[in-house]
């Protein structure tokens, strides 16, 4: 039992990291459409910029600071330069385009950082586990968790009180009509990419500081695509609780399955549960269902 | 695409002629030039590097034709082919190592053709299994379901438990002999070469001509609207499921016959990255058009090798360069797919066709 409320903990506190990558994904699609399979590029992009800025003996607020907002200048370059010209494309292209973006950054990436596993030296977060209770918690897990959770109100807050956020959330709800009323689309769509590139860059900087900062980091990038299933491809609340439900299905499926399927079974556990999830219900939990049979 | 205009003062007078494949004398010579180009001049002349080139290209077209019916005739989105040319390899490499034959098959070298034709089946089925969520979903959907496939395949049943069968660890390794058709053990790169031409020469006339039957056109209509398809009579699950069963089918048949050419099978053969690769090729190539596939392939991977060419002479200077040429060339890979999508999005297929028409219009191009 214990082991059951552990494994909840973490895979709750992973959780968090992974719904605040989906919020970014959610919001890309929500405003302009795009489906973007290249989120996992865009993890290990600002973590790795975030750990070089680190590195240098900048405080690691400051670099976070600093990555956030590289982040934005490349997520308004990628919108502007990529993006911008396949408006209204159909479906496959604009897809394609953003797998052909996500190994571009990778590429990108691995030329300059290499592939060897690097690590957040001195540690950010202590090294001393947390004990609640009976449960003992990393603090990395705990403030991991603290910090993606204050982003995501932050974000939420940005959504709910300022003009640019409300100019988004209209576009998201009917774009001909946020046009009429003078809302510039072309500026939300950089600004959706702007935010999405920021939240994958604190959540890949957070993830690497959990285990270490590698190619595989965008791997776990890469799943946010089962939570948002899960919630909903354009539910913001369903992203962040499908982020929360798959980092505590990974976690358990990690302890209690590892022992029938040893292996991998952590890893691929989320994609097998969205693929069987997808034949029941195949519009997630909270999103849009449009009656079209096929 | 429909087919090159026809040249002035060539007129058909019925349906065979119409349908025909080489409809004029000159295109009959052309395609008579290219065979004995490919089946004789090629192999005499060129070199062994040349060769397996050709043997990557001919691997690529066969691995790009189920994505590209999938996605080009039967609009079905895939990103995980590459687990259905694994699981085609493993098929094959399983039967042949581990099969308990009859001696006189093995005598007779049967044994490798008969495992081609097993793996292309478990291939197709398997993809099947995986085109089930089809009937229910599609478009982004679909997408992902493909991707689980290629997780759920390669990264854990083939990697856990495939891979463990008979001891043996990560790899299959295939010792030289075990590969042999008939009378010819596939030893180099140049009987290699000729059993490549002779799949991809069966496998696309054999799809071509699938693609203008019933079938084919049966998927076109779901592609272009499935609902209209629907109401027309076509019974889309039906179609949906079968046009997974021959891209599988396909994919089966390349993963069998990819193992010729290599001393040893691992799950590494077919990553993520090789599933991406094949629907690059195909938008580099043209969507929808057999002529998309095979110029894509050649285009993608002469690329490279170009690109290869020209990092060595650079590698003096950098030694670094060698080491990652492997990110240069997922980079490349990355902004060239883009590059298409945005300047060229009818892929390298519309290039040639009008081409085509330009000379058989020419000089009244109007």
């Amino acid at each position: 039992m214990e082991l059951f409320f552990m494994t909840l903990t973490t895979g709750i506190m992973v959780g968090g990291i992974y719904a605040l990558v989906a919020l970014g994904w959610v919001l890309i699609y929500k405003c302009s459409g795009v489906l973007n399979l290249a989120m996992g590029e865009l993890t290990l992009i600002g973590a790795y910029v975030s750990l070089s800025f680190y590195s240098m003996g900048i405080p690691f607020l400051l670099s976070l600071l600093f990555s956030l907002i590289i982040g934005f200048i490349l997520g308004v370059l990628t919108e502007r330069i990529f993006l911008d010209r396949l408006i209204g494309e159909p479906i496959l292209s604009v897809i394609m385009v953003t797998v052909g973006l996500s190994f571009f950054f990778k590429g990108i990436v691995e030329l300059i950082w290499g592939t060897d596993t690097r690590v957040f030296t001195p540690p950010v977060f202590p090294l001393e586990p947390i004990h609640i209770g009976p449960l003992i918690i990393g603090q990395v897990y705990l403030w991991s968790f603290v910090a993606a959770i204050i982003l995501l109100c932050l974000f939420m807050a940005f959504f709910q009180y300022t003009r640019w956020g409300l100019a988004m959330q209209a576009t998201a709800d009917d774009e001909m009509a946020a046009l009429s009323l003078g809302v510039s689309a072309r500026f939300v769509y950089a600004t959706a990419w702007a935010i999405a590139f920021m939240a994958a860059g604190v959540g890949g900087t957070l993830l690497g500081n959990i285990n270490g900062l590698n190619i595989s980091v965008g791997y776990l990038g890469l799943l946010v695509l089962p939570a948002v299933v899960l919630g909903g491809l354009n539910s913001v609340p369903g992203a962040i609780m499908g982020g929360i439900i798959i980092g505590v299905l990974q976690n358990l499926a990690g302890a209690y399955l590892d022992r029938y399927f040893p292996g991998g079974v952590k890893e691929v556990a989320p994609f097998a549960f969205m693929a069987i999830f997808l034949l029941f219900k195949p519009y997630g939990l909270w999103g849009w269902e449009r009656i079209e049979r096929v | 695409m429909s087919t090159a205009f026809l040249p002035c003062g060539v007129y058909h007078e019925n349906y065979p002629q119409d349908h025909a494949w080489w409809q004029t004398r000159f295109v009959r010579g052309k395609m008579t030039l290219l065979f004995l180009v490919l089946f004789v001049g090629f192999p005499l002349f060129a070199g062994p590097y040349s060769i397996s080139v050709c043997n990557q290209i001919g691997y690529t077209i066969l691995g790009a034709l189920g994505v590209q019916l999938l996605i080009g005739y039967c609009g079905q989105i895939t990103l995980g082919h590459a687990a259905f040319l694994a699981v085609g390899a493993y098929t094959s490499t399983l039967l042949v190592l581990e099969f308990p034959w009859p001696k006189f098959l093995t005598d007779w070298g049967l044994a490798y053709p008969i495992s081609i034709i097993a793996a292309a089946v478990v291939a197709g089925l398997w993809s099947v299994l995986f085109g089930l969520p089809s009937a229910k979903v599609k478009g982004f959907y679909l997408i992902l379901t493909t991707m689980a496939a290629q997780f759920i395949t390669v990264d854990f049943i083939l990697t856990q438990y495939v891979s463990q069968i008979g001891g043996r660890g990560q790899a299959f390794s295939l010792p030289p002999g075990t590969i042999k058709i008939g009378p010819w053990v596939i030893d180099n790169e140049r009987k290699v070469y000729f059993m490549m031409l002779v799949l991809v020469v069966l496998c696309v006339i054999g799809l071509s001509n699938l693609l203008r039957s019933r079938v084919g056109r049966a998927w076109v209509a779901i592609r272009d609207n499935d609902i209209s398809a629907e109401v027309m009579g076509i019974n889309i699950v039906k179609y949906k499921l079968l046009a997974f069963f021959v891209a599988g089918f396909v994919g089966g048949i390349a993963g069998a016959f990819w193992i010729s050419n290599l001393a040893a099978i691992s799950p590494e053969h077919f990553p993520w990255f090789w599933s991406l690769w094949l629907v690059g090729v195909i938008l580099i190539g043209g969507v929808g058009s057999m002529h998309g596939t095979i110029f894509g392939s050649m285009f993608m991977v002469v690329v490279m090798e170009l690109l290869q060419i020209a990092v060595i002479p650079l590698a003096d200077i950098y030694p670094k360069l060698l080491l990652d040429f492997l990110f240069i060339k997922e980079a490349a890979f990355g902004l060239a797919i883009c590059a298409f999508l945005i300047f060229e999005p009818n892929g390298l297929a519309y290039r040639w066709w009008q081409i085509k028409n330009y000379f058989n219009l020419w000089p009244f191009s109007y």
